[in-house]
């Protein structure tokens, strides 16, 4: 689904300049009202995360269809409904100047509120249409997979792990690893969904009669299980596209194996419940979920540590790789995750938390996974496309100016954020506490030279169209 | 030195040793090539190694880290209390606390969710805890340190987020 991959890209160009001129604004570059930041940032923190989701689900539905053909008319309900609620959201911030964040915590969007009541309406219907959206595609990916690998205990591998023998005796074959990854997104997904619907719907309520009452801590907890877990499976969407692509520029072949199969149930298991580490310093949790929001944040990089990537870095030892714009992106995919991985642990351990707990640490493992990390799986699958559709690659010194910009910039914009999170800067903040301001200058620096990559591998990436375009006519 | 600058120190050395282990991976490329079936017997053993190395290392950091919660126990939240309320855009606070004593800061909301984030004079958050509204969330604390500490808001709460603070010292 191209419709969805292109929608994607486009919501991520607009949130990416969206996010240099947050950037600009702490560092002094530029000055604008604080409703203005807060409004922007909401809509940054929102937009992107449905930008990368948009094109994880179109690539996803693409490799998927391919093994069994799905139904176009839900795929473009579901389609409708997230853009409507895209459209809900930004009208939400423009004209509407809506800030209370992606994570609208409640009650923060009815009390204090220095919007009009309208744009808080606008925004919860929104990310309830999206969520709607998010609903139908994860229930459709759910039935392709059941239907083609003979319900969950086929999709799931059970034989292969646990009857090992006789299913390779049997001749069936075991669903490939992109399958996995579709079928961890659905459940994980409808899981989530039901989740961020349930506190959506409690929210419009409230709006529709502020009488009804909210307890503020079930609210958090809803919101945090719906956000976290989303924001998680635009990885676990995008890893499908490494275990389909890569395999071709390796020469080799990327099996499902009883240890995939495990790992892929870790995934499922922990994904869903390493949201806890957002509510590490909200001390009347119950103290057994602190605990098992560790332990389930630590699991949850067993899966991709021990095999995804370490599969990944074995599918290249002694390869005869071909290295392209492609699987340059897909392989520096995989570091940038590890990276972020390694971040995130840190953070995710609960001693170390309270002093980088909503410092700048947070969204410097997070951009370093979603932009060092997904966005770079969704670069590679697009490039991917257009080198086997146009036999051409890349020439290597754009691969060089585009890695530069995008690595070169990325690291230097990811670093301000680690070294300022460890300075105990806090995070969503118009105004910055020092050294804030000067490392978000030179942090800006970074992202003007990220942007002069992303630049280059559209212009690259239109050349390649192009050349297919000319290529095709008569 | 701040407690988290070895924790920056530590997460760079990790990054850098992945960035060269996957370089030094990606330039085995240009070797002669291997077939798959042989690198994958080598590999899986490998992996073996590296899965209890992480199981090894999760199992340190969670024993580690488990004494060191900051949640307190019923036993450790009998010292001294003091009240700290959060609304926007302000924090009502105790003017003084004592030094070298327990103590448990009581944190509630009276609008919507906050942080109580503790500075000391150097900058360096060296607490925290959400201030939520219906809910009373206790800070167990020991000051070593007299002086003048900053407290800010550490959960977005709105359009004067970054400008709430209160302060306090410590005696």
């Amino acid at each position: 689904m191209w419709a969805y991959l292109v929608t994607g890209i486009a919501v991520f160009a607009l949130m990416v300049l969206v996010g240099l001129a947050m950037r600009m604004e702490q560092a002094h570059w530029v000055t604008y009202d604080p409703g203005s930041f807060y409004a922007m940032m909401t809509l940054h923190g929102s937009g992107m995360i449905v930008a990368l989701a948009l094109c994880g689900m179109g690539g996803l539905w693409f490799i998927m269809d391919r093994e069994r053909p799905m139904d176009q008319g839900l795929a473009w309900s579901a389609y409708a409904l997230i853009v409507l609620g895209v459209v809900a959201v930004i009208l939400s911030v423009f004209p509407g100047h809506f800030g209370a964040a992606w994570t609208f915590l409640f009650p923060l969007p009815f009390v204090g509120a220095t919007w009009p009541n309208w744009a808080t309406g606008t925004f919860l219907i929104g990310v309830a249409l999206v969520m709607l959206g998010w609903t139908i595609f994860c229930a459709q990916l759910l039935g392709c997979v059941l239907s083609k690998y003979g319900g969950l205990r086929g999709a799931m591998g059970w034989d292969l792990v646990f009857h090992h023998d006789a299913f390779v005796a049997s001749g069936r074959p075991e669903p490939p690893p992109a399958a996995f990854a579709a079928l961890i997104t659905a459940v994980d997904g409808l899981f989530a969904a039901a989740g961020g619907m349930l506190v959506g719907v409690a929210l419009i309520i409230h709006w529709l009669d502020p009488s009804v009452a909210i307890d503020p801590l079930w609210a958090k907890n809803l919101t945090y299980l719906f956000g976290h877990t989303f924001a998680n499976l635009t990885i676990y969407m995008a890893i499908a596209f490494v275990y389909v692509a890569l395999p071709r520029y390796a020469q080799r072949e990327w099996h499902t194996s009883a240890v995939l199969a495990i790992a892929w149930w870790g995934t499922l298991l922990f994904v869903a419940t390493a949201y806890f580490h957002h509510l590490y310093m909200d001390f009347v949790q119950p103290r057994g979920v602190q605990y098992i929001g560790e332990v389930a944040s630590y699991l949850a990089a067993f899966p991709p540590a021990v095999v995804t990537i370490f599969g990944g870095a074995l599918l290249i030892y002694r390869s005869r790789m071909r290295w392209t714009m492609s699987s340059m992106f897909m392989y520096a995919g995989l570091i940038g995750w590890l990276i972020g991985g390694v971040g995130a642990l840190i953070d995710a351990t609960i001693p170390v938390n309270v002093s980088l707990h909503n410092t700048l640490w947070v969204p410097a493992h997070f951009h370093t996974y979603l932009l060092e990390g997904v966005t770079l799986f969704v670069f590679g699958w697009i490039f991917a496309d257009l080198e086997v559709r146009t036999g051409v690659v890349s020439s290597l010194a754009t691969r060089w100016i585009a890695g530069l910009g995008i690595f070169g910039g990325g690291a230097v914009l990811l670093l301000g954020w680690y070294v300022a999170g460890a300075a105990s800067v806090p995070r969503r903040y118009a105004e910055e506490p020092a050294p804030g301001p000067a490392i978000a200058a030179w942090a800006s620096v970074g992202a003007i030279l990220l942007i002069a990559g992303l630049i280059v591998c559209l212009i690259e990436a239109v050349r390649l169209a192009r050349t297919r375009s000319a290529a095709a006519t008569p | 030195m701040n407690g988290a600058s070895p924790v920056l120190i530590g997460f760079l050395v990790a990054a850098a040793a992945i960035l060269v282990v996957m370089a030094a991976i990606a330039r085995t490329t240009i070797e002669p090539p291997e077939t798959q079936a042989v690198v994958t017997s080598a590999g899986y053993q490998l992996r073996k190694g590296w899965l209890w190395a992480l199981a090894a290392a999760a199992v340190v950091a969670l024993a580690i880290s488990l004494p060191s919660f900051p949640y307190g126990k019923s036993a450790t939240l009998t010292g001294q209390h003091f009240t700290v309320i959060a609304s926007q855009y302000s924090f009502e606070l105790p003017p003084v606390v004592p030094a070298g004593k327990n103590i448990v800061f009581d944190v509630t909301s009276k609008d919507v969710n906050h942080g109580f984030g503790i500075y000391d004079e150097r900058g360096h958050l060296i607490a925290q805890v959400q201030a939520m509204p219906d809910y009373v969330n206790h800070l167990p604390l020991r000051f070593s340190v007299k002086g003048h500490y900053v407290v800010r808001c550490l959960e977005y709460c709105g359009i004067a987020h970054a400008a709430m603070q209160g302060a306090f010292e410590v005696r």
